[in-house]
């Protein structure tokens, strides 16, 4: 379609169906079902849903826009709406927080895609590798640099997460395992056009992913809160995405880890939301002990972490596998122990979200009397977890469909055996295999163990445990390790993570702002013969400067 | 056929298991000018253990607690052959690769500790947290080693990499041997690593919580994972093994090693573990790794 703008009547822009656009077209419109499970429980107001609707709407444009205007203009739509979604909710902080950087994507894509266009004049994806690299190399630096600005802003990537943290802490309930699952995939999307479209900075890619996903690793693990713990979760996921960008045939590990993490991030942001409607509290200092009575949902929040964790038999492994062999095959062998590491380090904080809530002792008396969730949070839950053990026992059953992105894309296409069996060029991975085995063994250990004589006898109550040859009771300290993980100050290495925090910078930078602006006051005092004033010197310099 | 050989794999892991842990308490016990216990004594206490007439439970979640556990065990076992050569006591592992046992390796004491949380002991979920504390330090060396051998055998697949070796991995790569071998006494559970199960510091952490037959459970699970991660290591670094003699005589050097440093060390405090962890084998292991890749 021809575009008559401002006299320039050379703008095309277009709309494109690809396969990658339907891919995450396809993860906006089942989270967007998913999250509708929620609304009966929430009474919200209109104009709340009439946004999420908008909202939805523009990462449609996002993704089917074939050009970056159009995919300029859904990002700026996706960003102010997500605003004012947010500002249901959010301090006065935290939204400027986020609406200070999110302007600040908004204008570095702004300015990349306007020199991407002062090349060639031309917006269009198809033209965007000629027009890169017409550009000289400081411009193509200044441009990469401008376009990774706005992509790590939306990600969350360390040193740009400022925001995100906090946003997602206190948006609403029903709205934040949206954010996650989808509305951080559009810059996991981004990221990929761009790869896939302009150029691929390797190495930048790699780094700035691993540390992401190690740093936000070890921030989760410190949080309190079970949304700030999976904000910060969701910052290292999508760093495993990243990163595996980084390499040459890392695009089928992104393509699959996106979609398992949109999946676990919905499921685990709406077990903790019903947690929320039902107790109030989202502390793990608050909760605990819920396991008896909310069996269901402990049941699928375990499901969800084992994902997360990337546990085989389920889901998580699959797509873990797939970056794993990526990494390894480009050669990226210190970028895989240390994604392995991040891996590793998310077992505690995966770990510390199931204890805090549902095991150990409650907290409070309110707890004891807690019911089951209603059945709208459940059965998002049950479809979500049904979905990652499908996709957990036939790894393979989603790749078909990537392989269709790959082809249009001209990637090498990830190689399966059968709707079982992932194939790279080290090994393969059966996930049936894994899962049959391991529910033979479960099982026939568990008869083995029920057919033992010995007799089994259930706990008087609670505080029925070995406790040194004391007798606890209410008063005493039960719950403990909620706080797991704080030891982790006292180690060097990691204390330095842990001590250090991108508001430094930040509030560094606000500073400095300031400053400035203060010295312009002293200038621009806002008298009006002031200003006049000001005003015949720029005229008389600009006359001067005409004369030259 | 498969399930024969996967039983047969099962028995000798549990039988060797047993009879190792039988020499690690009388070779300690001569470390500290003891005779220790007959060989046979574990074995016979985990039997006792489950004809207990009464063990104590804390709900459904703390049950399946130690069935997890001993699950995760056998499936590590299942995933690493035996022989490098043959049909025979090779298990499941041409489905498997080296992820997934590494993976695997944790997945059984992951799944108890949501049974020791159950429990409601605050001293499992000390134990817990500890665990979970060293960890991550703990694999680091190990993966970077493990990597790094992947990468220059061109395989992940346990037998590959073990039939791939004309000379030992330990001594073509020693630099690598050596950090995976500290994370590896850790992983045994021996000292100066032996943080979660301290039982002067936290009452024996974990296990605190469970007896009777849960405690028969996780002592019989312990012999068959201790099999199966020297099996492991033997095969990543030792070359495999082709007889049983083989593989019993390698496996045994192994663990007289690992006892011999868990004997002679004290234990670390936890973050102490996870400091040296992450300074000292990481630091060898990156070197290592560095050196062999290298051109």
């Amino acid at each position: 379609m021809d575009l008559t703008l401002f006299g320039l009547t050379d703008i095309v822009v277009s709309l494109k169906a690809t396969n990658l656009a339907n891919f995450f077209a396809v993860l906006i419109s089942f989270s967007f079902v998913m999250v509708l499970f929620l609304v009966p429980k929430y009474k919200l107001s209109k104009s709340f849903y009439a946004l999420l609707a908008l909202l939805t709407a523009s990462l449609f444009l996002i993704v089917y826009a074939a050009d970056y205007l159009l995919f300029f203009i859904g990002w700026e739509v996706m960003s102010i709406t997500t605003y004012f979604l947010l500002s249901f909710t959010l301090s006065k902080e935290a939204l400027n927080k986020y609406i200070i950087f999110a302007m600040a994507s908004a204008l570095s894509l702004f300015i990349a895609i306007l020199m991407l266009y002062s090349t060639n004049h031309s917006f269009l994806y198809t033209d965007a590798k000629e027009s890169f690299s017409a550009m000289s190399p400081v411009m193509g630096i200044v441009f990469t640099g401008l376009m990774l600005l706005a992509i790590f802003i939306k990600l969350g990537t360390i040193g740009f997460h400022y925001w995100l943290v906090d946003a997602y802490e206190e948006s609403q309930n029903l709205f934040t395992p949206f954010l996650s699952g989808v509305v951080s995939k559009m810059g996991v999307y981004a990221l990929i056009i761009f790869v896939v479209n302009i150029t691929q900075p390797a190495y930048v890619l790699a780094v700035m992913g691993v540390m992401t996903s190690i740093i936000a690793t070890f921030k989760a693990i410190q949080e309190d809160s079970a949304k700030r713990l999976l904000a910060y979760s969701s910052i290292a996921q999508l760093g495993y995405i990243v990163t595996v960008l980084g390499v040459a045939d890392g695009m089928g590990g992104a393509l699959y880890h996106s979609l398992i993490h949109t999946a676990v991030k919905l499921l685990l942001f709406i077990n903790v939301a019903g947690i929320i409607y039902v107790t109030g509290r989202s502390k793990f200092s608050e909760l605990g002990g819920l396991i008896y009575r909310m069996p269901q949902s402990f049941v699928l929040l375990l499901i969800g972490i084992i994902v997360l964790a990337g546990m085989p038999p389920l889901g998580g492994f699959a797509s873990k596998f797939m970056i794993y062999t990526s990494l390894l095959d480009a050669k990226y062998l210190l970028i895989l122990s240390a994604v392995m590491f991040s891996s590793a380090s998310a077992f505690l904080y995966v770990y510390k979200l199931i204890y805090g809530i549902y095991l150990g002792h409650p907290t409070n008396k309110k707890l004891e009397s807690v019911k089951e969730v209603p059945l709208s949070f459940l059965i998002p839950q049950y479809i979500l977890s049904v979905i990652l053990i499908v996709i957990g026992t036939f790894p393979a059953l989603v790749v078909p469909y990537f392989n269709r992105i790959m082809e249009e894309s001209n990637l090498k296409s990830i190689t399966f055996d059968n709707t079982a069996t992932l194939v790279s060029s080290y090994a393969q991975y059966n996930g049936l295999v894994v899962m049959g085995a391991f529910a033979v063994v479960f099982a026939l250990v568990l008869l083995f163990f029920v057919s033992q004589r010995s007799k089994v006898k259930e706990a008087k109550d609670r505080f029925d445990i070995a406790y040194c040859g004391e007798e606890p009771n209410e008063a005493t300290h039960l719950h403990y390790g909620f706080g797991m993980g704080k030891e982790l100050k006292r180690v060097g290495f990691i204390a330095v993570i842990l001590k250090n925090s991108s508001s430094h910078f930040y509030d560094f930078l606000a500073k400095q702002v300031m400053a400035l602006s203060e010295l312009i006051r002293k200038i621009y005092t806002g008298k009006l013969s002031v200003n006049f004033n000001i005003a015949i010197i720029f005229v008389i310099i600009l006359f001067w400067w005409s004369l030259k | 056929m498969i399930v024969v050989d996967l039983l047969l794999m099962l028995v000798v892991a549990y039988a060797v298991g047993f009879l190792y842990y039988g020499l690690y308490r009388n070779i300690t016990a001569r470390f500290q000018r003891r005779f220790g216990p007959p060989v046979w004594q574990s074995f016979i206490d985990s039997i006792k253990f489950f004809f207990k007439e009464e063990s104590t439970s804390h709900g459904w979640m703390f049950y399946l607690g130690p069935v997890i556990m001993m699950s995760g065990a056998i499936m590590t076992l299942f995933f690493i052959p035996f022989f490098t050569v043959g049909d025979t006591f090779q298990g499941l592992s041409q489905y498997g690769n080296a992820f997934v046992i590494l993976y695997l390796l944790v997945l059984g004491p992951l799944g108890n500790a949501l049974g020791v949380g159950t429990g409601g002991s605050p001293f499992g979920a000390m134990g817990i947290t500890r665990g979970l504390t060293r960890l991550f330090a703990m694999e680091l060396p190990f993966y970077i080693a493990v990597i790094a051998i992947m990468s220059l055998s061109g395989s992940a697949d346990i037998a590959t990499i073990a039939s791939e070796q004309t000379t030992f991995n330990a001594f073509a790569y020693p630099l690598l041997f050596i950090a995976a071998m500290i994370s590896f006494i850790g992983m045994m559970g021996q000292s100066p690593f032996d943080v979660p199960g301290a039982p002067v510091e936290v009452y024996s952490g974990p296990a605190s919580e469970f007896s009777g037959k849960f405690l028969a459970l996780l002592m019989s699970q312990s012999a068959i994972f201790t099999f199966a991660k020297l099996v492991l290591m033997v095969h990543l670094f030792l070359g495999g093994a082709s007889g049983f003699l083989e593989l019993l005589l390698k496996t045994f050097i192994l663990f007289i090693v690992v006892i011999a440093f868990g004997a002679i060390y004290g234990r670390f405090k936890t973050p102490q573990a996870v400091d040296f962890l992450l300074k000292v084998p990481t630091t060898i292991a990156v070197v290592g790794l560095i050196l062999a890749t290298w051109s």
